[in-house]
């Protein structure tokens, strides 16, 4: 009867009102008492989080009736670390969804789906256990497709959506099955325990890792198994892709570091190196993909591709690293991996509830019809702004930090005492440095297109012009979500400790708190503190502006007139540059990669052939991997399913006949 | 009772119920299927109450009782009620678009003898997937699997009701059967309760019956699908017109 055993409790019990909640009649009820509820579930999760994290012992046991053993929720501090993100988020949008959400997504079918979601997600992390492991991990599922499916009934998209989502889900599920099968037989039992005592170098234990590598990938959303991501997240209602982004993608992240740091730690260099090009290519892909992406939700789900491809190529590399005995590389690299999945966390929360606030105000995700919500949306524009910082990793924010100590990891990797380890890490360090460097400069691309051009400039159509601020709560969410992007990346030092000490090495020998709240790479002698920095910019910045504002008090009288204006009005909305025109640099530039398709129609004024009295541009980039990897496989199993359909052919006396002819069979063969 | 008494009224009783079984099969009408079903039920009271007597159990006398009401009775009369008001006079022609034509013929001229009948009606003849002639020879051959695969099993038992146990087995078999050939949803249904007295003919030779709770259990259920079965048998018939299972293709997505 442990703090944890009360936590956990908590959460079942509370996860099991906000269900009952949600069969009460009237939208506006259900969603204030189910979505409080909701919030009480996160703020519970954050609770038994945070004392899981703290060192907390003990844990929940549910008896099953089938004769296994029991389900065990006992959650390690690694755990804890990841039960405290998933409740922040599942808290935050329980908060924004209880006011903002109407329709469908505030059905009773919706909320009671969520609680399950959030309840699932919360327990992944604390399973002890292969079973229950398995169990949360499918009502996560669950719970998410239901709520993906909610919008069903208003758009074709959401359907086919929830298929690719769902075929995802299973693919993912019957890998990991699978991975923890091989890795049970290996260790002779089903408990997490039991199943560290597989030996890394054993083959159970390689085959086991890439199963479950591939499962845990394609729940993340890594290259090649994101499709669904860029598909689920904008037509799933906000609130709820801000949690499958922020919190149900990390539950594949986390997966994939209880194998290789708490099932099997140690792995060979190989590991490393498959994660290392998995992370590579999803992080390079994926921000590709945002950078020419015109739909803001769209958008925001390559990012979450291109973030997670990062935080699992820092788990690579922190392999990779220790295979070679680069222990203090390692070490931080692996904390750089956590400090990325909380700061995309946090960001992404925002982002995808800001996109959430303006597609609710104005009914537009395209950022080509998007522009000058800085005025109208004050509030949301400033998250987004902020939150913006944070996924393009610039400094104040959270984003920054996470990069700056991966990078610190890679540069110094390569070599202990000056003597460089081995070849595979001296090859492999500068490429992934150059990989990492190419993101972060397309990710600030991304995000200055995403906020440039959504929240600044002038409207382009008639509703964004017309837009309206969000309630009030969904604005206070915003700043809160926001603050802490601020807020993490302010006090580095007592966050990476504090994230640190959940890893099995403990947070002495990598990081440590230095000045003002900053940290102390202990092992390279880097330091970086963001309020030293913030203090000094911001005396310089006031001597700045005292200058400036001196010069302009000399020269009060200044008249703006437009150079070319003619006299006309200065700029239409439409003379503004558009997300595609923004990307159309990038676009070129990796024309190869992305393959775009590009339709020019002229249409001239009469007969003649100068007179042009309309020009239509039209670009479509289609996902490369889609069109060259699933649609081949989708035609084979097409054309298996067409033939399966004469054995499934809906006639019940079909299905009878193969019952009785089984009957007989059966019959027959034990008389033989 | 003495020995060779028990013996004959066992195979009395247990002749019955096969005969009832391939009466099922045989006929064409349902309401003549029906007559079958419930004759078959009388015949397994009969036999419940044979193995009370030899046994000299009060509780299977109670058994015996609850099965006449039930197979013999109540679930024929379920079966057979009319879904229209049920004064023989033909049907009101919204209802069954496709055989309202010849509904009224069907149930007045559906005689005992199915396999002269070609009357159309929903509640009259239907029209199986194989003809009687294959399902007589189908429902022989049943037996004999039947025979086959149980005899090795009760060989060494020296009861006679252990040697009838084929006779059960085949009932189930020959049950089946008219679910897989019947297309119309009461004739299944009949077929469905005929393969129950299958089970339950067994579960009396074998062992003088399951305890009367779980029989009191099993009854209910059979109760309760029958009627749920009915109801939807007549949803269907207010939706399609009849009651021909094999229209239901498309529900399948």
């Amino acid at each position: 009867m442990t703090p944890v055993y009360w936590g956990l409790l908590a959460e079942i019990v509370l996860a099991g009102a906000a269900a009952a909640f949600a069969f009460l009649p009237g939208e506006r009820a259900r969603s204030r008492l189910a979505g409080g509820t909701c919030a009480a579930l996160g703020a519970a999760g954050v609770v038994t989080g945070v004392l899981a994290m703290t060192g907390g012992a003990g844990g929940l046991e549910i008896a099953v009736a089938v004769p296994v053993e029991p389900l065990r929720f006992a959650p390690d501090p690694l755990g804890g670390l990841f039960i405290v993100l998933a409740s922040s988020v599942g808290l935050l949008i329980s908060l924004a969804g209880a006011v903002s959400v109407h329709g469908a997504a505030a059905s009773r079918t919706a909320w009671l789906a969520l609680p399950l979601f959030l309840v699932g997600m919360q327990l992944v992390p604390a399973a002890a256990d292969a079973p229950s492991f398995l169990l949360v991990w499918e009502a996560m599922a669950l719970g998410s497709t239901i709520l993906l499916l909610a919008g069903h009934t208003a758009s074709r998209r959401v359907s086919s959506a929830t298929v690719w989502y769902a075929v995802m889900s299973q693919l993912s599920f019957l890998l990991i099955v699978a991975g923890f099968a091989v890795l049970s037989a290996a260790a002779g039992g089903t408990s997490f325990a039991a199943l560290s005592s597989v030996s890394p170098t054993s083959a159970p234990a390689a085959v086991a890792v890439v199963l479950l590598v591939l499962g845990f990938g394609s729940k993340a959303g890594l290259v090649p198994l994101h499709v669904w991501l860029p598909r689920a997240h904008p037509e799933a209602p906000s609130h709820v892709s801000a949690a499958m982004s922020a919190a149900m993608v990390k539950m594949g992240v986390y997966g994939i570091l209880v194998v290789v740091v708490r099932l099997v730690p140690g792995g060979p260099d190989w590991w490393g190196i498959l994660l290392l090009v998995l992370g590579g290519v999803s992080a390079v892909y994926g921000i590709l993909q945002a950078s020419i992406a015109s739909d803001l939700k769209v958008l925001l789900a390559y990012s979450t591709t291109e973030n997670v491809g990062l935080i699992v190529l820092a788990i690579g590399a922190s392999v990779l690293l220790s295979a070679h005995g680069v222990d203090a590389a390692a070490g931080c690299a692996l904390v750089a991996a956590l400090l990325l999945a909380v700061s995309h966390a946090v960001f992404k929360v925002t982002l995808f509830l800001a996109a959430g606030s303006v597609l609710h105000a104005t009914g537009e995700r395209n950022l080509d019809r998007l522009g000058g919500l800085g005025r109208r949306m004050p509030w949301t524009a400033a998250a987004f702004g902020i939150a913006a910082l944070g996924a393009a990793a610039l400094p104040i924010s959270s984003g920054f930090v996470a990069e700056w100590m991966l990078l610190q990891s890679l540069v110094h990797g390569t070599r202990v005492d000056g003597v460089p380890v081995s070849v595979t890490v001296s090859i492999a360090m500068p490429l992934v440095v150059a990989v990492v460097a190419l993101t972060a400069g397309l990710g600030v691309l991304t995000f200055v297109k995403a906020y440039g051009i959504g929240f600044l400039a002038r409207p382009r159509s008639a509703a964004v012009a017309e837009a309206h601020e969000s309630p009030v709560l969904v604005r206070v969410v915003l700043v809160i979500a926001a603050a802490g992007v601020v807020l993490l990346g302010l006090v580095p030092g007592p966050l990476a400790t504090a994230v640190a000490s959940v890893l099995p090495g403990g947070p002495e020998a990598v990081v440590a708190t230095a000045g003002l709240l900053g940290v102390d790479l202990v092992a390279f002698d880097a330091i970086l503190d963001p309020v030293a920095l913030v203090l000094l910019a911001g005396v310089l910045a006031t001597l700045v502006v005292a200058a400036t504002v001196q010069a302009a008090w000399r020269h009060p009288q200044r008249i703006d007139a437009s150079v070319w204006g003619g006299g006309g009005l200065r700029a239409q909305p439409r003379m503004q540059y558009t997300a595609t025109s923004f990307a159309e640099p990038v676009v070129r530039v990796f024309d190869d990669v992305l393959q775009p398709a590009r339709d020019v129609e002229v249409t001239h004024a009469g007969e003649s052939r100068y007179l042009v009295n309309r020009v239509t541009f039209s670009q479509s980039v289609t996902d490369l991997v889609e069109r060259g990897l699933y649609r081949p496989v989708l035609r084979v199993v097409d054309r298996f399913g067409v033939l399966a359909r004469r054995i499934q052919n809906g006639s019940i006396h079909l299905y009878l006949t193969y019952s009785f002819i089984a009957i007989i069979v059966v019959l027959v063969v034990a008389t033989l | 009772m003495t020995e060779s008494t028990y013996a004959e009224l066992i195979g009395l009783c247990a002749g019955a119920l096969l005969l009832t079984s391939v009466l099922t099969v045989w006929y064409r009408s349902q309401r003549a299927s029906i007559r079958a079903l419930a004759l078959q039920g009388v015949a397994l009271a009969a036999l419940v109450a044979v193995v009370a007597v030899d046994r000299s159990e009060a509780e299977l006398i109670v058994v015996a009782a609850l099965v006449l009401v039930l197979k013999g009775m109540v679930l024929p009369w379920v079966l057979s009620r009319r879904p229209a008001p049920a004064t023989g006079a033909p049907a009101p022609p919204q209802r069954g678009a496709g055989s309202a034509g010849d509904h009224g013929a069907g149930d007045h001229g559906a005689g005992d003898h199915g396999a002269g009948d070609h009357g159309a009606g929903d509640h009259g003849a239907e029209t199986p997937m194989l003809n009687p002639v294959a399902t007589l020879v189908a429902a022989a051959l049943l037996g004999i699997v039947a025979y086959a695969v149980i005899w090795p099993l009760v060989a060494g038992s020296a009861s006679p009701a252990a040697h009838a146990a084929p006779v059960g087995i085949a009932m189930v078999l020959i049950g089946f059967l008219v679910l897989v050939t019947r297309r119309r949803a009461i004739s299944q249904l009949v077929g469905f309760l005929a393969l129950d007295n299958g089970i339950a003919t067994v579960a009396f030779l074998v062992s003088g019956g399951v305890p009367i709770l779980i029989e009191f259990g099993v009854s209910l259920d059979i109760l309760l699908v029958t009627l749920i079965l009915q109801v939807f048998s007549r949803r269907m018939r207010a939706v399609f017109g009849d009651t021909d299972v094999d229209r239901m293709r498309e529900l399948r997505d």
